[in-house]
Formats: structure tokens, C-alpha cells, sequence
């Protein structure tokens, strides 16, 4: 059985669906047309509150340092935390950007590697920030105790305390991919806790990638 | 004469071409509700996009592209769920008659193959099938003529290989 065989079915389809399938007009009209959102719009939507959360804390951050820009010990993991946000900002606003330039009405290759690539920067930005969580909870309360509390963290914990909870912080994180790696398959009742699981796992990355590889190849001769 | 407004062109146009509409939401859909998400989803797209649309090109290519692009990101988002302002129990795209719709058992049997191919080829598939010339495929897919034709027949051994053993 040959495709082109079946393309005279495809065709005798084509010609009933004139009469068969009709636009609902009422669907159509302009104030619910202007309403309505596709994927992209509400993936920025989504990415506006990170982003201005970003922009503040990089702000706040950013007063503290001056304020403390004698004392090493607050200084440090300051410029450490507000680096970070910066650069969860810049990801930010190109991703934000990219999303805003794509014209779905470019050729299918172009418009997929776009996607393709965005996907990769969001999902590499995922797993990154939550992975490094746990290494960030000890320079985040140095910092906020002494810029919110004016309580200086070293002398209520001692330092081998601090240094304690970087090292746990560290150890958490290949005990993290490893769970994500074990429950990620089984939270399909709760896509968004599946999708970021999947995230931790790696296996939205490497779906992402493959992506990528595969319109490479659909574009070889 | 007053000149038709944008809205009014839009759905002329769309009108004129909701079959690209139907194909290509029915083939990058795995349910019913997918389908009429994806179908929205289209809409709402070719109307964002619309002002950017040049009338000295064919619709259909443009409008291809655009349906395209968004099927196969729908089809590869992890989660799909209805999302639009539409009420429940109310699509873009209505069918008259089930029955009448209703696949014969060749025509299943095509989908099924279809439904088999990834993302992309499915793509050049349904452009073929819809009778498009190898050089508007390239076009909308954005890749060579030369390359069209290599992987239709690629696509055309497979889909026999698969048939043979599904009969």
C-alpha cells in the first residue's frame, strides 16, 4: 500500500470537509480574538514577576554592598547572591526578548530552532536554580539577618555551623537529581510538578537537545 | 464601496482555508480537547499575526506556516490544557456531520501511519498530501527542494514498510 494510493482518499476527504466543517463566527469576533493568548504570550506573562523580582532583589542587593562595602564577610556573599540574580535577570530578558521577536510566519526550520534553543536556555536555567538552592540558603541568611534584622550571622552561628550547612547544601544536590530521577514518572497527576522534576532530572534537557538534533538533521540533504 | 475591515478580511480569509485549519489540528492532536485547544491556539496566533501578512503572498502558505509552527509546539509542550477565553463545549471549528466526517477504514489506516512520524515529517506529509508543489513545501518547511523530494521518498518507503506490517 502506497501513500500515494491513499492521497486520492486524502483528496475525496478534502473535498466533503468544504461542506462539513464551519468557522464559529461567534468564536471569531474581535474582542474575543484580541483576548485570546497563545502559548508564547502567557509564557511571557509567566516570566514578568520573575523578572521584576530579579530586578529588585539585584537593586536591594545592590544597596547593601555600598552599605557593608567595609566588611568582607557580608560583602562576599552579597556580590555572590546578587551576581546570581543578575544573571537569572540578563537570562531573563533575552529569553523575554526572543519570545516577543519570533514571527510564526518564518519557515518551519527557523521558527523550531528558535523554540528549540529557548527551551534549552529555560530548561538549563531551571535545573540550575534549583539545584543551587541549597548552596544559596547560607550566604541569603547572612545577608538578609543583617540587612532586614541588623543581626550579624557569624556571631549567632558559629562558623563551623555556616560552614556545615554550605557543605550539607553541596551534598543535597546529586541527592536531589537522584530523586527527581526516581518521581519525576510518577507525578503525572500534577503536570507542573512533573515538568520541573523532569527539569532536575535532566530528562527536559536532554528531550530539548535531541529536539535541537533533530531539526539539524531534517535541514541535511 | 467601504472597505472590508481587518477583522472582516481576517475571517474571509480564514474562512476560505479553515481545511488547512482542521488538518493540521487534527493531525498534531491526540484527543478531541487537544484538537480544539490546538485549533484556538492557531487562531488566536494567525490573528496576532496578521497585520504582518503581505496580500501579494498566498494565504495558504502563510497560513501554513504559521498553523505548522504552532502545532508542532503544542504537540511537544509537556502539558496541554484548555486555556482560552472560549466558553466549554464550544470550538473554533464545527462539524456538521460526524458521520459525514468519518474516516473510511483507508483513510484510518493513513493516519495511523501518519501519526507515527515525528513532528517534522508529519509536517511535509500533510503538505504533500494537500497536493503542494515540492518548491512551496521548501518554502514553508525552509529547507531545499532537493531535500523534499529525498525524504518523500524516504517517508514513502517507511509508511509502506509500516502498512505491510500492519495489514
Amino acid at each position: 500500500m502506497d501513500i500515494d494510493d491513499l492521497k486520492q482518499r486524502w483528496d475525496d476527504q478534502d473535498r466533503k470537509l468544504d461542506t462539513l466543517i464551519r468557522l464559529n463566527t461567534r468564536l471569531l469576533q474581535e474582542p474575543v480574538l484580541n483576548k485570546a493568548a497563545t502559548a508564547m504570550t502567557r509564557l511571557s506573562w509567566l516570566m514578568l514577576p520573575e523578572m521584576i523580582l530579579n530586578l529588585l532583589v539585584c537593586g536591594w542587593l545592590g544597596s547593601f554592598i555600598a552599605d557593608h562595602l567595609h566588611q568582607a564577610r557580608f560583602v562576599i556573599p552579597a556580590v555572590a547572591l546578587d551576581l546570581g540574580s543578575l544573571a537569572l535577570l540578563i537570562a531573563g530578558i533575552r529569553q523575554w526578548a526572543t519570545i516577543w521577536s519570533l514571527d510564526y510566519s518564518a519557515p518551519i526550520v527557523e521558527i523550531q530552532k528558535r523554540l528549540g534553543n529557548l527551551k534549552v536556555q529555560r530548561v538549563r536555567v531551571t535545573k540550575l536554580v534549583f539545584l543551587t538552592a541549597p548552596l544559596v540558603w547560607t550566604p541569603m541568611l547572612i545577608v538578609g539577618l543583617k540587612g532586614f534584622l541588623h543581626l550579624d550571622a557569624y556571631r549567632m552561628f558559629s562558623l563551623s555551623w555556616l560552614a556545615a550547612n554550605l557543605a550539607v547544601g553541596i551534598a543535597v544536590i546529586p541527592l536531589a537529581v537522584w530523586i527527581a530521577r526516581r518521581t519525576a514518572d510518577r507525578m503525572q497527576h500534577s503536570p507542573l510538578i512533573q515538568t520541573l522534576l523532569r527539569d532536575i532530572a535532566g530528562y527536559n534537557l536532554t528531550a530539548a537537545l535531541g529536539f535541537v538534533g533533530t531539526l539539524a538533521e531534517f535541514e541535511k540533504e | 464601496m467601504a472597505q472590508p475591515s481587518r477583522q472582516e478580511r481576517f475571517l474571509s480569509l480564514l474562512d476560505e482555508h479553515k481545511k488547512i485549519l482542521y488538518k493540521v489540528s487534527a493531525s498534531y492532536s491526540r484527543n478531541l480537547a487537544d484538537r480544539q485547544d490546538l485549533a484556538q491556539e492557531i487562531t488566536a496566533q494567525l490573528w496576532r499575526s496578521f497585520d504582518r501578512y503581505d496580500a501579494g503572498y498566498a494565504f495558504s502558505t502563510w497560513m501554513y506556516r504559521i498553523a505548522l509552527n504552532v502545532a508542532i509546539s503544542f504537540y511537544r509542550s509537556e502539558s496541554r490544557r484548555s486555556r482560552n477565553t472560549v466558553p466549554a463545549g464550544e470550538s473554533i471549528l464545527e462539524i456538521a456531520d460526524e458521520r459525514g466526517a468519518a474516516e473510511t477504514d483507508d483513510l484510518l489506516l493513513l493516519h495511523t501511519l501518519i501519526d507515527q512520524l515525528d513532528e517534522l515529517d508529519r509536517a511535509l506529509v500533510i503538505l504533500y498530501l494537500d497536493g503542494n508543489r515540492y518548491d512551496t513545501i521548501a518554502e514553508i518547511l525552509g529547507i531545499s527542494e532537493t531535500n523534499v523530494g529525498t525524504k518523500l521518498n524516504r517517508i514513502k518507503q517507511k509508511l509502506r514498510r509500516d502498512a505491510a506490517r500492519t495489514v
